[in-house]
């Protein structure tokens, strides 16, 4: 065989092995690709109404503000309001949408964001005193961490 | 088979990407965000945790809480003197005058700390890809000395990562505006981030950067414009009502989060309102705030920090020996360069250039990273020749309205197939006009051939299958063909450079489309409406020969009548739409009218078409124009 003919065959075997490898490179790019896009289809969708709840919440907290405000009125006006209230509330809950209880609670980054620690005052340290912004879930997955303060 | 990522290693927040099909894209952590907090902190329980984790439990533990590690790494204790005052955390000098935190009585290095942060990020790329991640490219300011570049390495190592490159942090967004492929070009880089400033100023040539000069300010960003902000809020409210929400917790907490948002809508409009319900309370009762803020007020409270940012420039400027007319591109990275303000006076610094601002500013630096990491992996070579089609490919069907097979910008090679028909009984052959551009009508479009399928055997329109395939290479050459379903008769044609066009041309042809998109929508309307009645037509035509004498008189007549209107009409290429449309559905009442009267009679025979008469559901609704 001609040495010629060997350096061209081993050139066309190298760029044989290079084409092979960007095919393959390629093709399980593709496949992750493929395999994530499945696999975060269900995120992509909430994604969307992620944005508009989360404002929801925002309304929510000023109910819960207002109502820390007016515990003792008891006219037919605040009965109303807190009609509208829990209707905000059950339009969410039909989403899978809840606020979950962090009072008494151990403290938990996963859940909550701390805002101060404060005086224990008879609470354990380390738990939650009060949240001065209620923390949402939705579905398995925390929409929204609760704002707490907590003994310490 | 490995993938290398990008680091944006910050200050206050990271950002990592990575190299997709050849397209850099930012990896979302397991919070489902974009940014990753550089904060670590050690809890009582002795947990380590990282990102938004550690800084929601910042505030209960201040002195085991890292952040801003960047500003200590490298650096000898000595000079970091300032940067203690600054953070609660516990700085204290290790050997050699080595920079320490303690926390819990031992000792850490911001090397170990920035290592977790990293080792969080690859891991979060690791879930993202379904594949282990080892290999990444981290980028580090500017000005950063040996030391600091060596310590930032060794944070990599210390996470079990294989640190391919460190890069400047101007030069991954000068990559990742493509800038690399440049030659001898000036490039100032204005990066003003949440809590740093730095600008740059680089040169290009030949693929190769170099730093010609650096100057910035490391303590000022976005935060100082956000905190000005609230000032402003505070003290007006504080006149008003004579209560200083700066000295509550909660509502100093809602506030700032309310000045940032009002600084993000006033980059995008004039005015914008910040409220705050039930924001603090009194002897009195609830208060609300509730105030409006132009951004011209905006500008007016922020003025002196957009101030500060001038003297950085002008000395980059002077070091690197260079005059603003000489810059050729200006990059903008950092959050903080979305407001106007900043943005008008960079034009004013730059001699009134355009910045590069096309790509997220927050996310610019990982992406100009994660291109580094892909180029040293071997990767973006490979993938990157895959071109596009800069514009639709199609061919002309019934009426004249093109058809498009390859839609504008699809990734190349390619292929598609669709079936069409004829458009007359009886059609021998068909005529394949192979079509490139944006516009609705063929005769719009540009050509790129013609060819002829003849052979096809007499049939009803309608009922003659015509596979037409459109392939093209990743050279850009087209290969359209044309086979009939039921000869397997094949005609085809091959056309080179349908890629070739100049990029003023298809911006033209891409911005013509555009422009005559109302006009175009409603001419294709007008075939599409001249289409159908006439099918209409065509079809009662042939129920009414069909069924021959069983169609009662009555409606025989009123169906002649509206077939003669309807065959007028598209004669005259007529635009009326309505009248088209009007026609069609009265004859097809007429036609179902007449085919129940038929069936009526005689339901044992009836064998007329039903539906629209086309031959299968893949065939679509669009037929070659006869021949002629």
């Amino acid at each position: 065989m001609m040495p010629t003919e060997t350096t061209e065959l081993e050139r066309l075997q190298e760029q044989l092995r290079t084409e092979h490898e960007m095919y393959l490179r390629a093709l399980a790019d593709f496949d992750n690709y493929r395999r994530r896009v499945e696999r975060e289809s269900k995120y992509t969708a909430r994604s969307g109404k992620r944005e508009i709840i989360l404002s929801l919440l925002e309304v929510l907290d000023g109910f819960d503000r207002a109502f820390q405000h007016a515990e003792k009125n008891q006219s037919a006006l605040w009965e109303g309001v807190q009609a509208i209230h829990r209707k905000l509330l059950a339009v969410l809950q039909a989403q899978g949408i809840a606020p979950f209880e962090s009072v008494g609670q151990a403290f938990d980054p996963a859940l909550h964001e701390a805002i101060a620690a404060v005086e224990p005052n008879g609470h354990p340290s380390g738990t939650v005193v009060d949240d001065v912004q209620r923390g949402y879930r939705w579905g398995d997955e925390v929409l929204r961490p609760a704002r707490v303060r907590v003994a310490q | 088979m490995a993938k290398a990522i990008g680091i944006d290693l910050g200050t206050t927040n990271s950002v990592v990407a990575v190299m997709e099909g050849g397209k850099p894209t930012v990896i979302i952590n397991s919070e489902g965000s974009r940014l990753t907090p550089s904060v670590v902190g050690f809890t009582n329980a002795g947990e380590r945790l990282v990102g938004q984790l550690a800084k929601r439990q910042a505030v209960l533990n201040p002195e085991n809480t890292i952040y801003s590690a960047k500003r200590f790494i490298g650096r000898r204790f000595p000079e970091v003197q300032s940067e203690i005052k600054n953070v609660p955390y516990k700085v204290v000098a290790g050997p050699n005058d080595a920079v320490r935190f303690l926390i819990s009585g031992k000792q850490y290095s911001p090397e170990e700390i920035s290592s977790m942060i990293l080792r969080r990020l690859a891991d979060d790329a690791t879930k993202y890809l379904g594949e282990k991640v080892t290999d990444v490219v981290i980028t580090v300011p500017a000005y950063f000395n040996d030391a600091q570049r060596q310590a930032t390495k060794d944070a990599g190592k210390i996470a079990g990562l294989n640190v391919l490159r460190i890069i400047n942090e101007p030069t991954a967004a000068a990559l990742a505006y493509g800038l690399d492929k440049k030659t001898n070009e000036t490039i100032l880089v204005f990066d003003l981030g949440g809590g740093t400033f730095d600008v740059s100023i680089l040169d290009v040539g030949d693929g190769v950067f170099e730093v010609h000069a650096t100057a910035g300010d490391t303590h000022l960003g976005g935060d100082d414009f956000d905190k000005r902000l609230v000032d402003w809020i505070a003290e007006e409210f504080m006149r008003d009502q004579g209560i200083d929400l700066r000295k509550d917790r909660q509502s100093l907490q809602r506030l700032t989060e309310a000045a940032e948002k009002a600084k993000i809508e006033l980059s995008s409009s004039l005015e914008t309102t910040i409220s705050l319900p039930f924001v603090t309370a009194d002897a009195s009762g609830p208060k609300h705030l509730e105030m409006k803020l132009t951004r011209a007020k905006f500008d007016q409270l922020t003025a002196d920090l957009v101030e500060r940012c001038v003297g950085p420039v002008k000395q980059a400027l002077a070091d690197a020996k260079i005059a603003e007319k000489d810059l050729d591109e200006v990059i903008l990275v950092g959050g903080a360069t979305r407001i106007p303000a900043v943005q008008a006076l960079v034009r004013r610094l730059t001699g009134g250039k355009e910045p590069n601002q096309s790509v997220n500013p927050d996310e610019v630096v990982a992406i100009g990273a994660a291109i580094q990491a892909g180029v040293l992996a071997g990767e973006v070579k490979g993938v990157v020749l895959l071109d596009v089609t800069p514009l639709s490919l199609g061919l002309e069907t019934l009426g004249g309205v093109m058809t498009k097979l390859i839609e504008r910008n699809t990734t190349i090679p390619a292929r598609k197939s669709e079936t069409f028909s004829t458009a007359d009984d009886n059609q021998t052959a068909v005529d394949v006009h192979v079509l490139q551009g944006e516009r609705e009508l063929a005769r719009d479009n540009r050509t790129l051939g013609h060819f002829r399928l003849e052979g096809i055997r007499p049939a009803l329109r309608g009922k003659p299958q015509i596979e037409v395939t459109f392939d093209i290479d990743a050279n850009g050459i087209l290969t359209v063909t044309a086979k009939d379903q039921d000869t397997g008769k094949e005609q085809k044609i091959t056309v080179s450079g349908s890629t070739q066009l100049s990029k003023d041309e298809i911006d033209r042809m891409v911005k013509d489309a555009q422009a005559h998109s109302d006009e175009d929508k409603r001419r294709k309307e007008e075939v599409e409406a001249r289409n159908s009645a006439d099918s209409v037509a065509y079809q009662v035509e042939r129920q009414i020969s069909e069924l021959g004498d069983r169609v009662p008189v009555n409606e025989k007549a009123r169906a002649e009548q509206l077939i003669g209107e309807i065959r007028e009409l598209v004669k005259n290429n007529s635009t009326d739409v309505a009248r088209l449309r009007q026609l069609g559905s009265d004859l097809q009442q007429v036609a179902h009218a007449l085919s129940s009267a038929a069936y009526s009679q005689a339901s044992q025979t009836a064998s007329g078409p039903s539906g629209n008469g086309r031959a299968t559901d893949d065939v679509i609704d669009a037929e070659f124009k006869q021949t002629r």
